[in-house]
């Protein structure tokens, strides 16, 4: 079968290159999937550049990319809960990291049916993002009433954190750039700030939650925003200590910096690790279902125009999600 | 099964042996919401008469967006007759909206009982005449009606099935967007 590969670390269009591959095999747990669309997210260009090696190394050649979206053609001895037929969708583990692809193999715990209401195409581009804001919010126990900051509410995550937020009743003030006030406040915010004219930080006060989704000074930022006692949650930020812990960083310490603002403000940070779910993917394709998400796609690429869509990822323009249409 | 022999009963004779015909080739079933009876893309063998809940059948398109077609309540039958007429691979996924019970006969069986009942053939015969019926409504009213007039129609003909389905279950029905969907019930609430 073809396959988008990633042949060394390094600059995109040097590092990427299709190769003929093996079917990959199908493990008892594992379902094998036609694949009709794929999705690329920052994580898969940062591997690529070989941003990752510490934490995520990867052999060459690998194939890129963890979101799928396709028809199940075979399935494991013990897979009790899809068929062959079956429209599905996932986020697949590190181990079997590679969607763009005819075929790609996933343990059955990381899938889900697909939503009946979506393209192939849509579908494709929600589960990294859709897992990594449900998780996060879900960690935050979010709730009606509850007030929220979401930065960056034009990208993958935040467009679907807010759209979760709100299915949830709370209040969600979010960050974004001028170009995109109007179709995030389609998404549902209650109020959207331009950063490029409004300083965030006089409009937030005393919230519940931040979620950070930006990193570097926003993360220490967002105790100044955050009420006492309240929660900021980061997929961009430091490790938290726990999370250090579990990677097994045990001398890990929080930056002093953070660690001190947490104590002043008597507010907690927890660093959200994304793991594939198949039970909350379930979760999300109701919401989208029920209409309470929408999917957002900026642009689908043809399978031979894959190496295009990276290099579209990388100019962090994109408003919605970037798909590659395999078959 | 009483259901399906006073429905017969209420159009036309039927004698001891076929009803006792009918009982020995019928199984009585109960599926859970979710459910699926028929797989799109698989062999299909049953027919199936609904005593209670609701099923829904519908395809998924290319682009892996699904259509209904049927909505079956109770006294309805469902099945893919596209795949057991023409011996063909299910072209249909049926579904459970709710827990449902229904009665299952081999579609061979029914087949056999034609031979073998009169009676029975007229019933059948009957039934397909109103499907047929409904059929042609089904496509005349695509061409002819509007959407919301389409959905008053719908909410006649179910009246209480929105309570289990998603509104694309409905939309696509119809055979218009969810935002549309969304838009006639704001219209409707209005008068």
């Amino acid at each position: 079968m073809r396959a988008l590969q990633i042949v060394k670390y390094g600059d995109i269009k040097d590092s990427l290159a299709f190769n003929e591959v093996s079917k990959p095999a199908v493990q008892a747990t594992d379902i094998l999937i036609e694949v009709k669309a794929a999705a690329i997210n920052p994580i898969d260009k940062s591997i690529i550049l070989g941003n990752l090696q510490g934490l995520l190394p990867i052999p060459f050649p690998s194939t890129s990319a963890y979101d799928v979206s396709g028809i199940v053609v075979e399935k494991g001895d013990d897979v009790s809960n899809f068929e062959i037929g079956d429209l599905v969708y996932s986020r697949v583990p590190q181990e079997q990291m590679g969607t763009i692809a005819e075929y790609a193999a996933v343990t059955s715990e990381a899938v889900s049916k697909k939503p009946g209401n979506i393209s192939f195409e849509e579908a494709a581009g929600i589960p990294l993002a859709g897992l990594t804001a449900l998780q996060s919010l879900e960690f935050a126990g979010i709730k009606a009433n509850d007030r929220i900051l979401i930065h960056a509410g034009s990208g993958g995550v935040g467009s679907l954190a807010i759209q979760y937020a709100k299915a949830k009743g709370a209040y969600v003030y979010t960050t974004t750039s001028t170009e995109n006030v109007q179709w995030v406040k389609e998404l549902g915010a209650d109020r959207v700030i331009d950063y490029k004219t409004e300083d965030y930080k006089t409009i937030v006060k005393d919230v519940d939650v931040i979620y950070d989704t930006l990193g570097q000074k926003y993360t220490a930022e967002a105790f100044e925003v955050v009420r006492k006692g309240g929660q900021v949650i980061s997929v961009a930020g430091p490790l938290d200590e726990e999370t250090a812990t579990m990677f097994g960083m045990a001398d890990y310490k929080l930056p002093e910096e953070l660690a001190t603002l947490s104590a002043e403000k008597d507010a907690s940070y927890k660093f959200i690790f994304m793991h594939p779910n198949g039970a909350h993917l379930a979760e999300i394709k109701t919401m989208i279902e029920d209409e309470k998400i929408r999917p957002i796609v900026d642009t689908i690429y043809p399978f031979a125009e894959s190496i295009n869509a990276f290099t579209h990822l990388a100019t962090g323009r994109a408003k919605g999600k970037i798909v590659i249409k395999i078959n | 099964m009483e259901e399906l022999i006073e429905k017969i009963k209420s159009s036309q004779s039927l004698s001891q042996e076929a009803e006792d015909y009918l009982y020995s080739i019928s199984t009585n079933k109960t599926f859970a919401k979710g459910e699926i009876l028929i797989r799109q893309g698989q062999r299909v063998k049953n027919i199936y008469f609904v005593t209670d809940g609701c099923l829904r059948s519908y395809c998924y398109d290319k682009n892996g967006k699904e259509h209904t077609l049927q909505f079956a309540i109770k006294k309805w039958w469902i099945s893919d007759y596209i795949a057991i007429h023409s011996d063909e691979s299910a072209t249909l996924t049926v579904e459970c909206l709710k827990e449902s019970k229904v009665i299952e006969f081999k579609a061979k069986d029914l087949e056999l009982m034609l031979t073998l009942f009169p009676d029975f053939e007229r019933f059948q015969r009957k039934i397909l005449e109103r499907h047929v019926v409904s059929l042609n409504k089904r496509i005349l009213n695509q061409l002819q009606l509007t959407a919301s007039e389409r959905y008053d129609l719908f909410v006649e003909k179910y009246p209480a099935i929105e309570q289990y389905t998603h509104n694309y279950h409905i939309a696509s029905y119809l055979g218009v967007t969810q935002e549309s969907l969304s838009r006639i019930r704001v219209e409707k609430a209005k008068h």
